[in-house]
């Protein structure tokens, strides 16, 4: 048992943190305002080797590991949400295609994916009650060649700006057991990206339904493994990501409000002062921690090869309880100015809900969970 | 509860003018964050903003449950519209429980024809502490000379009518506050910096200026220190009704999940048990909340000492609608994130601030309980 970050995670982590107050902070609140793609960063990140954290250096990656790279989304989410979003849904993408993609297609997009030259997108959710359901379904159909791909994604990131979609799709339909996955060029034809969708949070992360309009794939564009297993486990080490952002979001918020009662006089003192007002800030501290420790335990069981699929659901299951607390609760702290727009906690709160979707599953992280104690 | 034929009545109508005017324009206003100045057009005829008004007056003279009814309605629609009849009726409340027959009259003239209130307590330094407000009045003569800056008042930008409190005795504290009257186009008062908001965006939140403004001495509204005393009873009238308008936005939330739900698990594919659960449970706090909501808005009708009930039902229902709509937005997932769910939490944030923080509300009935057991004490002794 070692809590310490190595000497090595410590840097990489301090870095990162400078990396977003150089880059990130100073377009943040512009960020959000015009929901504008941050495409001037992209290059940068890649530049500091934190699109390629989590690849193998065959790969272009560096290597560094599960909980280094959580640190990185940690320190990013403190200052910009939207862009450990990014880099999420781009590594998730990344991640499956190194894990189960072809030798080929591993050549192809990695290293591009690592330089930032292409960035990822992670499409498995669809409109029907639950993934292969329903008319709007992804279908795969076998050819000669390869396969055809006809149907539509629902609310995927980085959707438009991504340049490959790694996509869940059923051989036959109505049969969610028979789900494979591709890796799709964006450029393919009949891959049509709709409109964007407005989100509540997290703006600068573009989302949008994704229309697979008889879209032929070669089958070497045919992902080595069933689509459960590769959607479970690449969820699950999103979900850890997401977690890192929640309370990178969250403890940036505990902060700011904690900054804000030192300074806020009413009844003749700080109202830091007042026990009401700690303890406000003290549960919410509480929540992060805890969360905090759960999320790095999950990364180092992903560092040291044993299962981390149930640690990851719990994390999740946690934060969707807790996580917006934090915001509702720091915002409390700053009473009526804890809901103005020129102040950031109301962006925070905005972005930090994003961060602990549960998406009606019909596989709950509950049963993920309950299914590991039976 | 049981409610009269009346009141359905009313229930219904509100429900049919909030399905014609609030729901359809809720979502652009929020996006804009403009003041939806037809509003006040459609409810004219309707004089809704009136509906706490005696009829003596020419107000419509509703009891309190049928007010409940009209609030949950309309921040069931939107709660930055809901949020704007409410903050008139906030204004309006004082007269109705102090004021001059001539006060009233001339108070309540604007509003019955159709125009708004607003009330204005709060300042850049005084906000959960009201005593600590620095806006003077000076009496000139038969005059008062208002001088200061109020912020976050609701439809600062478009009353008609403002019920302000300054100072007459900054050495006194609280004790030195009072209340006035002023009317839009007083010389010396004019409106500042609009604010944009997390939620209820479509709400009019301004700062108001004045600055050597002359208010007639009949626009003392009760005594000179009175204003403290006349706040807080406003205050006592204005909590419960917050509490309506927050069950309005967590009924929403929970239609609003159940329409998605049933297009989304049709045949074979029921919605798991897990989120059955959690509906439930979000269902049955929106009903809890109501019925508090609703005590306090029938005390409001039958005792002046209803404060603790007051306190109570605003912090249930603040409390309520934040944890209900958060859970709305997480349950459904993308879905929740960018549909109108999103608009029913972040709208749902402020019922936990204005009128007095949850944590105000928890010194209120804190105090209140401690109080009641200092006296029980002395009567055992």
């Amino acid at each position: 048992m070692n809590f310490k970050l190595t000497e090595e995670q410590q840097l990489i982590q301090q870095s990162a943190r400078e990396f977003a107050k150089e880059y990130l902070e100073p377009l943040v609140a512009k960020m959000d305002e015009t929901r504008e793609f941050p495409r001037e960063v992209i290059k940068p990140l890649a530049d500091h080797d934190f699109l390629g954290l989590h690849l193998s250096a065959e790969s272009g990656g560096v290597e560094a590991g599960c909980v280094t790279y959580i640190t990185v989304i940690e320190a990013i989410s403190r200052s910009c949400g939207s862009v450990a979003s990014i880099m999420n849904n781009h590594a998730m993408a990344s991640y499956a295609i190194q894990r189960w993609g072809s030798e080929a297609v591993k050549k192809q997009c990695l290293p591009a994916m690592v330089k930032g030259e292409v960035l990822g997108a992670f499409a498995i959710y669809e409109h029907g009650p639950t993934p292969g359901i329903g008319p709007m379904a992804v279908v795969a159909t076998k050819t000669d060649a390869g396969y055809v791909l006809k149907g539509a994604k629902a609310y995927v990131r980085n959707a438009g700006k991504a340049g490959v979609y790694v996509v869940t799709a059923v051989t036959e339909a109505d049969r969610p057991k028979t789900a494979v996955a591709f890796v799709v060029d964006a450029q393919t034809a009949g891959v049509k990206v709709g409109e964007r969708i407005a989100t509540m949070g997290l703006r600068g992360c573009p989302v949008a339904h994704v229309v697979f309009d008889n879209v032929v794939v070669p089958q070497g564009a045919l992902l080595g493994g069933r689509g459960t297993e590769i959607v479970n486990r690449t969820l699950a080490l999103g979900a850890l990501a997401e977690a890192a952002q929640t309370v990178g979001i969250g403890q940036a918020a505990i902060d700011h409000a904690a900054a804000y009662a030192k300074q806020r006089v009413q009844f003749g003192m700080p109202v830091f002062n007042f026990p009401a007002v700690q303890a406000l800030l003290s549960d919410s501290n509480i929540d992060c921690h805890v969360a905090r420790l759960a999320l790095y335990h999950a990364a180092q069981l992903v560092d040291d090869g044993e299962p981390f699929e149930v640690e990851s659901a719990m994390v999740k299951s946690f934060l969707a309880r807790l996580g917006s607390k934090l915001l509702v609760d720091s915002c409390q702290v700053e009473g009526g100015m804890g809901f103005v727009e020129n102040m950031p906690l109301p962006r925070l709160f905005r972005d930090i809900a994003g961060t602990t979707l549960l998406d009606a599953p019909a596989d709950t992280p509950e049963r993920a969970i309950a299914m590991s104690i039976a | 509860m049981i409610f009269t034929p009346e009141q359905l009545e009313i229930q219904k109508a509100a429900r049919e003018f909030v399905a014609k005017h609030v729901i359809p324009q809720a979502a652009e206003y929020d996006r804009s964050g403009e003041f939806p100045s037809y509003l006040l057009g459609a409810a004219k005829e309707s004089k809704v903003f009136a509906m706490a008004i005696p009829k003596k007056y020419g107000g419509l003279e509703y009891d309190s449950i049928t007010q409940a009814l009209v609030c949950e309605e309309w921040s069931y629609g939107c709660a930055g519209m809901g949020t704007t009849l409410g903050a008139s009726m906030l204004g309006t409340d004082p007269l109705l429980v102090v004021g001059t027959p001539e006060q009233r009259k001339m108070y309540f003239a604007p509003i019955v024809d159709g125009g708004m209130a607003a009330f204005g307590l709060t300042e850049p330094g005084a906000g959960s502490d009201a005593g600590a407000v620095k806006t003077t009045a000076v009496r000139s003569g038969n005059e008062y000379i208002l001088n200061g800056t109020k912020c976050f008042i609701t439809n600062g930008g478009y009353a008609s009518v403002y019920l302000i409190v300054a100072s007459t005795d900054l050495s006194k504290g609280l004790k030195g506050l009072s209340a006035f009257i002023v009317e839009k186009g007083t010389p010396g008062f004019t409106v500042g910096t609009v604010e944009h908001k997390l939620g209820i965006r479509s709400s009019n939140t301004v700062e108001l200026h004045f600055k050597d403004a002359h208010v007639p001495a009949s626009n003392l509204v009760g005594a000179e220190g009175e204003g403290m005393k006349i706040a807080m009873l406003t205050l006592d009238m204005a909590r419960p009704p917050v509490a309506c308008a927050a069950v309005g936005i967590a009924r929403r939330a929970i239609d609003e999940c159940l329409k998605h739900l049933t297009e989304r698990f049709t045949g074979n594919y029921p919605p798991p048990q897990t989120v059955q659960f959690k509906l439930a449970e979000m269902h049955a706090q929106v009903e809890a909340a109501r019925q508090m909501a609703h005590h306090a808005m029938r005390l409001r009708d039958t005792t002046t000492s209803y404060s603790m009930e007051s306190a109570i039902s605003k912090l249930i229902g603040g409390d309520m609608v934040m944890s209900v709509t958060t859970q709305a937005v997480s349950l459904m997932g993308s879905y929740g994130y960018t549909s109108v769910i999103e608009k029913l939490m972040r709208d749902a944030k402020i019922m936990q601030i204005y009128e007095g923080t949850n944590q105000v509300q928890r010194l209120v009935i804190g105090r209140g309980l401690l109080t009641q057991a200092a006296k029980h004490m002395q009567k055992a002794v």
